[in-house]
């Protein structure tokens, strides 16, 4: 395309450690960063790299917790209600099911998808290839691991489904008692693990080293 | 130039990986993602989706997104009716964040999104850099109007008393959990570079 020539001039002398602002299209040089360091757009304050020290152990560590913690937020009552002298307790799953027997499965395959399944699957994915990074071998399929983990992350919601939770306990506040329960507390400790998690991925970083990995 | 945006210069960031690349790129050269280039027909692609999210966006407002029964008598709640009742019982705080993600930032996107489409097919070159940022800021929001879909989720597993006091799921959760995909599906199908090309056809007239 002849509109894109002058691209094409500066694309050749596009350096490594160039990196491109997210949120302004700024094109700036982002040297390789020690850990600790951090990186932030001079335009428009945007963290654009962030090395945080240990990241590779603590993204696996807080990864298994989080997915522990999902476990424990199935096992036990999620939350329970009373009012007019009666009482009910439910489970996560439950949440997701009664959309189901009120007739509306797909909304329910959406819930369930957003707050389970794909948070589940997101640090399954992540619980894999820092396996590949901390055995420095490159497990099968480790590159499109990682790309489909990054790719994910905006449709796992833990966090917006806890502010859910907050914004139905003021609603409901008024006219009827409402008791966290044990799976509550676990589902608060997953989210937060999980949003651990991914503060510590920089995706350069990772890539990195995925790419340094030794050809098996 | 000591700041450069990176469209003006043809180049473009990986999402996934951040290697700087030319912008034609369909995918990327370090990770193989597709990029926002891969997407042929973009801009027929996000009209696409806009104008589904358009269409789940009145059903969504419009239709009871819950019924509450209580002591025998059945009330419907929209979304809209529902920021109104958060705010006459005071709770105002809560209403500005149902109001914001629930009202504000679906209708803000699409809003956003069809008039970098239409400045595209007009060939405007105003404030690009601008929009660029702009269009940024949808990608980023959109997730967060699933807030009332979980809250009607909670509500209706939460308040099964039979005629004392239940709440009922109703059919704008489902329109309003479709329409926040949609939306979100058309920022991803959305190519930025687009607005820097229509800048560079003017250049060239």
């Amino acid at each position: 395309m002849a509109t894109w020539g002058r691209g094409v001039l500066i694309m050749a002398s596009a350096k490594p450690s160039q990196m491109v602002c997210h949120e302004c299209d700024l094109l700036i040089g982002v040297p390789l960063l020690e850990p600790g360091e951090k990186a932030f757009c001079p335009r428009c304050n945007f963290l654009l790299a962030a090395n945080r020290r240990n990241a590779q152990d603590k993204i696996f560590a807080f990864a298994v917790a989080a997915l522990l913690f999902l476990a424990l937020a199935n096992a036990f009552p999620f939350l329970g209600f009373s009012a007019q002298g009666q009482e009910r307790t439910v489970t996560l799953l439950q949440c997701v099911a009664i959309l189901i027997t009120e007739n509306f499965p797909s909304l329910a395959a959406i819930v369930f998808a957003l707050i389970i399944a794909i948070p589940a699957i997101f640090l399954l994915g992540v619980i894999y290839f820092s396996s590949s990074l901390a055995l420095s071998r490159r497990l099968p399929a480790t590159e499109i691991t990682l790309r489909w983990m990054l790719w994910l992350l905006p449709w796992s919601m833990a966090e917006i489904f806890l502010i859910g939770i907050l914004v139905s306990f003021i609603k409901i506040v008024a006219m009827a008692d409402v008791a966290l329960g044990l799976s509550f507390w676990s589902y608060v400790f997953f989210s937060v693990c999980i949003t651990v998690v991914v503060m510590h991925l920089d995706k350069r970083e990772l890539w990195r080293g995925v790419r340094a990995l030794p050809n098996e | 130039m000591s700041e450069q945006s990176a469209m003006a210069l043809g180049l473009q960031g990986c999402p996934i990986c951040t290697k700087v690349g030319p912008v034609e790129c369909t995918s990327c050269e370090i990770c193989g993602a597709r990029l926002h280039a891969g997407w042929s027909n973009s801009i027929q692609r996000t009209w696409a989706w806009l104008i589904t999210s358009v269409v789940l966006y009145l059903p969504a407002n419009f239709l009871p997104i819950m019924y509450t029964r209580f002591l025998g008598k059945e009330t419907e709640n929209t979304i809209l009716g529902g920021v109104v009742s958060l705010w006459t019982h005071g709770s105002y705080p809560i209403a500005i964040i149902i109001f914001v993600a629930s009202v504000f930032v679906p209708l803000g996107k699409i809003l956003v999104l069809g008039w970098l489409c239409l400045s595209i097919q007009l060939g405007s070159t105003f404030a690009v850099t601008q929009k660029t940022k702009l269009y940024r800021v949808t990608e980023f929001v959109g997730r967060w109007s699933m807030i009332d879909v979980f809250v009607v989720g909670i509500l209706v597993a939460l308040i099964q008393l039979g005629n004392v006091m239940s709440i009922l799921p109703g059919m704008a959760a489902l329109a309003f959990a479709a329409m926040v995909v949609t939306t979100m599906l058309a920022a991803i199908v959305f190519d930025p570079r687009l607005l820097w090309m229509s800048a560079e056809w003017d250049d060239l007239k």
